[in-house]
């Protein structure tokens, strides 16, 4: 977790900085951006908001990079790992932007707007980078790049209660909700282009996407319009209520949902042999579909596994300092460590707040999670322990984490 | 910001812990050590019994941020220990000079809460550390 940095005058901030800060958020330096870790709330009430009802998260900060000319699908399909070349306009894909040595430069979801016209999200100050690899490709300098972050406001709306919100916002949702599968999304973000709007005329881009595992939404609209909309989704949802959630709350909710942050669990080292194999273009076989910028330096015989583990109590270790020790042997570190507190062991089988088989007046006291990466494959069930300067904690390899997860649930029929 | 929350019926040390004044003698965490904190999720306490020396580790409380190491205010023993916060560690960061008491101890050496921090000398100290 990014620590506090006092050099206030350096950090970025999104057009919702100001909102933070009335609410009392608690504000820390996040890749140069000045975000709010959690609010008054605290980071455990955030979390279980998500699952309960709903939350809002100022993700301002991410980077919108738009590409234009022709070819810019096959081009695109050749830069990024996902398998994009079928992607019909109005459906997102999450993929990888690798280097000549097949490690990870960032993630991103690539939104497919016209057939010479895609946008591309990565992550926090990535914009520039990105731009400039793709630049250098070849082929690249062909496209038009416009990095669009700054006058782009974010916000994800997230958790079971987010669709009831946001419909009662958006104009004309019959028509906008009609279809909106997980992973579609509605609008541009030429907002001048867009056919998507909020009831005060704000247009739109909606992704039926987020970093939650939850049901949700992920909203772009202009800059200027940030405040306004933020402040119609909370009264929307004023009954629910919606709460604001910060950092912490979206870290413990990714993990417990097996979602890998960029620069923590993808990063300098081989994108092969993880959690993630929706952001590859494998088929049945574990064989590539096309080839790809980084493909050929992907050997899944020699390279590190990066896996999921769940521990029995909340207790961590410190990720990028803590050790993992197999049968005596110290065969990899830590990535990720946090705690879901949603979660809970019942007869040595994971429990959470939405399980199906949930019983009655059972309360979680939480769990510790995250991804480690090891120079063995250890198979689902396997124990580790997990080892920093402070502790030792015995954790299992597991395949998932949080249960009863509700991002792809259907939406009621409108 | 939001205004820390002080006690009277406790002294502190500048590692932001507390400890009664009078009998019985419990030791926790001040309001500013919780809000730094966040909400708490775990606390690792000693077993009744143990013996503890002024500035030795006794125990950890966590956080979704971190890890923080508690250490004895003074030369004591422990003869209780907070069960509530075992279930809800929430406890603290909502009640940490009440209902969010860590330990209970007999006091080795009654002198030593003279070197203590008392409400307003640990007020001022608060204040200097924030510029």
């Amino acid at each position: 977790m990014a620590q506090e940095d006092k050099n206030e005058a350096e950090l970025r901030t999104t057009a919702l900085h100001g909102v933070h800060v009335a609410s009392n958020g608690t504000m820390v330096d996040f890749g140069g951006w000045e975000m709010p870790l959690w609010y008054p709330s605290g980071a455990v009430k955030e979390h279980m908001a998500v699952l309960t009802g709903a939350g809002l998260f100022d993700t301002g900060h991410m980077s919108v990079i738009m590409a234009k000319g022709n070819g810019i699908r096959a081009f695109l399909n050749f830069a990024v790992t996902k398998d994009i070349s079928a992607l019909r306009v109005g459906r997102a894909g999450y993929g990888a932007i690798l280097d000549a040595s097949g490690f990870s430069l960032d993630d991103c979801i690539v939104y497919p707007l016209e057939e010479d016209r895609f946008a591309l999200i990565v992550n926090a100050g990535m914009g520039e980078k990105v731009v400039a690899h793709m630049r250098a490709l070849p082929g690249g300098e062909d496209f038009t790049w416009t990095e669009l972050t700054a006058r782009t406001a974010k916000i994800d709306i997230q958790g079971p209660e987010s669709f009831a919100v946001l419909r009662r916002c958006v104009a004309d949702p019959a028509t906008v909700f009609a279809s909106f599968p997980y992973f579609s999304f509605q609008g541009d973000f030429d907002f001048s282009l867009s056919a998507v709007f909020f009831n005060d005329g704000t247009p739109a881009l909606l992704s039926r996407t987020g970093y939650t595992g939850e049901l949700g939404f992920e909203i772009f609209v202009p800059a200027d319009k940030a405040v306004t909309i933020w402040s119609m989704l909370l009264e929307a949802g004023k009954n629910v209520p919606v709460i604001p959630c910060g950092l912490a709350a979206r870290d413990s909710l990714r993990t417990g949902s097996v979602l890998p942050l960029s620069h923590q669990d993808i990063g300098n080292w081989p994108f092969i042999n993880h959690p993630w194999p929706f952001a590859l273009p494998l088929d049945e076989s574990g064989s590539f579909t096309k080839p790809f910028h980084g493909s050929s330096a992907l050997d899944a015989a020699r390279a590190d596994h990066t896996l999921t583990f769940v521990g029995n109590d909340p207790r961590k270790v410190a990720h990028g300092e803590g050790n993992v020790v197999y049968q005596g042997e110290e065969i990899g570190t830590v990535l990720t460590c946090v705690a879901d507190m949603s979660l809970g062991r019942l007869d040595g089988r994971v429990v959470g707040l939405n399980s199906p088989d949930k019983p009655e007046g059972w309360r979680p006291k939480g769990l510790v999670c995250g991804f480690i990466k090891v120079s063995k494959k250890l198979e689902p069930g396997t124990i580790v322990t997990l080892r920093d300067a402070r502790r030792e904690i015995p954790v299992v390899i597991s395949t998932d984490v949080r249960p009863g997860r509700t991002a792809r649930k259907a939406l009621p029929k409108q | 910001m939001s205004q820390n929350k002080f006690s009277d019926a406790v002294k502190y040390t500048k590692e932001h812990d507390w400890v009664s004044t009078a009998a019985p003698f419990r030791i926790g965490i001040s309001d500013f050590a919780q809000e730094q904190l966040g909400d708490l999720t775990y606390a690792e306490l000693p077993a009744v019994g143990t013996t503890l020396r002024k500035g030795e580790e006794f125990g950890t409380l966590e956080s979704t941020k971190a890890v923080s190491s508690l250490y004895a205010p003074v030369d004591c023993t422990v003869v209780a220990v907070n069960s509530a916060i075992e279930n809800d560690p929430g406890l603290v960061n909502a009640d940490p000079y009440d209902d969010g008491w860590l330990i209970e101890v007999t006091l080795s050496d009654p002198v030593q809460l003279e070197a203590l921090l008392d409400v307003n000398a640990y007020e001022a100290f608060l204040a200097e550390e924030e510029h």
